[in-house]
């Protein structure tokens, strides 16, 4: 019986014997996995000043870096900027903005000035067409999904949060979607409105999409005043929706205060994670170690500052996308000290085991974080 | 630092491999090119909802009467998992026959209802259950490079190199039986007439014997553990560290990574598959295993839809564990009917009718699967595969919906949807596949066994559920657990 397995053996042997000793070849699916690249270069094409205090960047591929298309989003989803400032390594997410269908060509994305901002202040005051960026591949799952979400789309945005819903008109005006989107659109003033030409083009032409703007601060024909409000939406809101909301936290509170007067299920209503707000109650210096792979870093942070930020300003090149708690890019490990961390989006696992996101963290002792970079 | 021993990669087979050397004070290193580990289990967070991205039916882990292979293993470690019993609770629509079973219980329950469906069945399955003990016993000796007396094991020689239809046609089982019997095959896709029938008999032991569980906490809470107690016995574990190169120099073995830093071992072992590495990360060529490699078929890959559902599985309608339907139980015929985007076979799987902790209260987890061969897939690209995505997940919605008449697309709260595509680029399982390499013909995992001392690569080694023992945790884990012990055996009582 010895022989069977002899034979057996022998078998396989000649079997493997027949093909091919050149190297094996990607599959399909392996090249498409290889396209997706975790960097892409871009050069800016064009700036638009949207209002006094914001700008629109066009963005297209850098080829002399290697990237010869953008890749594909989906409405909805945003893209990293990545650079160093004073050889601080940071980042900041910004929602693409333009429709999804010029992808390839092009991406749009629109910043506000951040008091003291330091991303924001380059990005409005210096650069200038021609220059270039590194920014992350488009990721986020905010956004409308076919397979869960009704065809009545109602969208609330405040300030700078309208960025992802015009990609997500421009994906049904260019029927990438069959839907209707009503986007109620909450600024102080009329020279806030971004977008404000596009949006008064797409309320002329389209039969599916349309912008109801609402001025906080100021009285203007053409426009509500005050809040959004339970008298506004009520016109928009069929037997089915899904609401979705992108901009500060206040919004969202009197939102679903309004929602719940008209029964939305919970599952109907998405959030695009947009600020951290948090002010501790007295501002306290502490010590940060950082553990990396091959050596540790000694620095300090504090209880008015993310650990993301501290470790960022210490030089350590941190990675971090959507810095708002949700992507878990800048996962690390507390192995001592107090924390206070705002809207954990933790999996169980993590949060049982001492895993924390830096970037909506502050400290409340001195710290020692892991972070495997 | 020279170390002992570095093992790229923390899957299932690396985190085992890395327990079993640390806890022999080797000095060992995993490199992990993601932020966690598990590899290929892992778990995706929409809302409130964690999805386990597998692990929904552990097997080998048995339970008080019966303990386990990867059972014992953990508890050598001291590694405590809390799970619950998987019984049959399984709704299964044939199509071509227009046959709805439901089967319930243990295995005993699973054979009476077989005979009740074909009248005679019985002495087959149950001298088959028999055989499947006596074969259990002869691969234990075959681990342990013992001599297997022909007159105790007659049955392992006999059906050494019988197909799975042909071993149980052998046995005089009839042919419908035999279809229904190795129903769950289907769903890994190697038809019974390629795979081995020492393959499926070791299957069926495990199922019959060493009952399959469910872990009640999520995947993660186990992939941690197992990566926690291999720190806790000395060994180190780096995370986003994506191995990029590995040369062979005359006294050791030199590891490159993407973040430029270099790594030094003795001793390397791989838990991705000998595809990946002689492809990616070993520059020079090497004929004979190109040649094994061009030979070998992948498993198939596929699309798995997890879906967070906001009723509770019993106002869903949602009875049953586990929800299949095929084309038809004729796993050959089956199995060509899978070249397509659009065919007709698909799982679903209802964690919370086993664990009421898969979700938070008054909702439900469904987690939907196809698999494809060959080239179903060759349409998608980067431009289309987000509607790609949406068109299989509803693809899938709509089928479950209309095979079993229950509602589900209302109550979608949540939805994530896994291709090979997204696989490939997380695991670097090769094609996005699921099972590695396929059990077929030549390439069962008993073959690879019974060929691997002579065929065995001096320079590495290879573990996780591309080597030795197929895919599935149990395998990967025992894959770590036995090629490290083989290591260890040739350093000798030294260590040198």
């Amino acid at each position: 019986m010895e022989n069977k397995i002899t034979k057996i053996n022998t078998e396989r042997k000649n079997i493997i014997a027949e093909y091919s000793s050149k190297k094996t070849k990607d599959t399909h699916i392996d090249t498409l996995a290889q396209e997706i690249k975790d960097l892409q270069y871009v050069i800016i094409k064009d700036i638009v000043e949207e209002t006094p205090d914001a700008k629109s960047f066009i963005l297209t591929p850098d080829s002399t870096k290697g990237t010869y298309e953008l890749a594909p989003f989906t409405a909805g989803q945003y893209i990293s900027i990545k650079m160093f400032v004073d050889d601080i390594y940071v980042t900041r997410a910004y929602s693409l903005s333009s429709s999804p269908t010029k992808t390839s060509k092009m991406y749009r994305i629109t910043i506000k000035r951040v008091e003291g901002g330091l991303v924001s202040n380059i990005m409005l005051d210096e650069m200038k067409i021609g220059d270039t960026l590194t920014i992350s591949r488009p990721i986020g799952d905010f956004g409308y999904n076919r397979i869960r979400d009704e065809k009545n789309i109602i969208a609330i945005a405040g300030g700078s949060g309208i960025t992802p819903f015009m990609s997500m008109a421009y994906a049904i005006l260019n029927k990438v979607y069959d839907a209707n989107l009503t986007v109620f659109y909450s600024v102080r003033k009329e020279e806030d409105i971004i977008f404000k030409d596009e949006i008064k083009a797409i309320n002329k032409k389209s039969k599916k999409v349309k912008f109801v703007i609402t001025l906080t601060r100021e009285e203007k024909e053409g426009y509500f005043s005050g809040h959004i409000n339970k008298e506004m939406l009520e016109p928009y809101l069929k037997e089915f929706n899904t609401i979705f909301m992108c901009g500060p936290k206040t919004l969202y509170k009197t939102m679903n205060e309004i929602l719940s007067e008209f029964n939305i299920p919970k599952k109907s209503v998405h959030y695009e994670n947009f600020f951290v707000d948090y002010t501790p109650s007295e501002i306290q210096e502490y010590e940060l170690k950082v553990i990396l792979k091959n050596d540790f870093v000694l620095a300090k942070c504090k209880s008015n500052e993310t650990l993301l930020v501290s470790m960022e300003k210490a030089g350590i090149k941190a990675p971090s996308m959507c810095r708002v708690g949700v992507c878990g890019y800048c996962k690390s490990i507390l192995l001592e000290g107090k924390i206070k961390m705002i809207g954990s989006y933790l999996k169980e696992a993590e949060a049982e085991n001492d895993y924390i996101h830096p970037c909506i963290t502050y400290p409340e002792s001195d710290i020692v974080l892991r972070l495997d970079i | 630092m020279i170390y002992d021993y570095i093992i790229v990669g923390a899957g299932m087979g690396g985190l085992s491999a890395g327990l079993n050397l640390a806890s022999h004070q080797k000095k060992t290193l995993i490199l992990e090119k993601n932020a966690l580990p598990g590899g290929l289990v892992s778990n995706i967070k929409k809302g409130r909802f964690e999805f386990d991205t597998s692990l929904y039916d552990l097997y080998d882990y048995g339970d008080d009467k019966s303990t386990g292979t990867l059972k014992e293993l953990l508890t050598k470690y001291d590694i405590e998992l809390e799970t619950k019993v998987i019984p049959f609770n399984i709704r299964l629509n044939e199509l071509s026959t227009k046959s709805n079973y439901i089967i319930r219980g243990d295995m005993d329950a699973f054979l009476t209802e077989l005979e009740r469906l074909q009248a005679g069945s019985m002495p087959s399955l149950k001298k088959f259950i028999q055989i499947s003990q006596e074969i259990h016993e002869a691969l234990d000796l075959l681990k342990k490079h013992k001599n297997i007396p022909e007159e105790k094991y007659p049955n392992f020689y006999k059906y050494l190199d019988f197909s799975t239809l042909n071993g149980l046609k052998d046995l005089g089982m009839p042919l419908d039986t035999i279809n229904r019997f190795s129903f769950l095959w289907l769903e890994i896709g190697s038809p019974i007439h390629k795979l081995s029938f020492i393959d499926f008999s070791e299957f069926m032991y495990k199922l019959t014997f060493k009952k399959d569980v469910i872990l009640l906490n999520k995947a993660l809470d186990f992939t941690l553990k197992l990566a926690n107690r291999y720190q806790e016995l000395g060994g180190r574990i780096y995370y986003n560290s994506f191995v990029t190169e590995v040369t062979k120099t005359p006294s050791f073995y030199l590891i490159k990574t993407k973040d430029n830093l270099e790594y030094k071992a003795k001793q390397v072992i791989f838990n991705p598959s000998k595809r990946y590495v002689y492809k990616n990360l070993i520059m020079e060529d090497h004929k004979e295993i190109n040649r094994l490699e061009n030979a070998r078929t992948l498993s198939p890959n596929g699309v798995v839809v997890y879906l967070g559902l906001n009723r509770s599985c019993e106002e869903l309608g949602l009875k049953n564990y586990k929800y299949y339907q095929v084309k038809t139980l004729n796993s050959e015929i089956n199995a060509s009917t899978m070249t397509s985007l659009e065919h007709d076979t698909f799982t679903g799987i209802v964690p919370n009718v086993v664990n009421e902790l898969a979700s938070p209260k008054n909702t439900t987890i469904l987690v939907l699967k196809k698999i494809f061969f060959d080239d179903a897939l060759r349409s998608i690209n980067s431009k289309n595969y987000a509607e790609f995505k949406e068109y299989i997940a509803q693809d899938l919605i709509t089928k479950f919906e209309e095979a079993f008449k229950i509602d589900i697309q209302e109550y979608i709260e949540e939805i994530a949807v896994i291709t090979p595509v997204s696989l490939s680029k997380y695991t670097n399982n090769v094609n996005g596949s699921f099972y590695g390499y396929m059990l077929k013909g030549y390439d069962n995992a008993i073959n690879r066994l019974l060929t691997y001392p002579e065929e065995e690569i001096k320079d590495f080694t290879f573990v996780g559920g591309s080597s030795l023992f197929g895919a599935h945790v149990d395998n990967a884990f025992y894959s770590g657990y036995y090629l490290t012990e083989e290591l260890l055996h040739k350093e000798g009582p030294n260590g040198k």
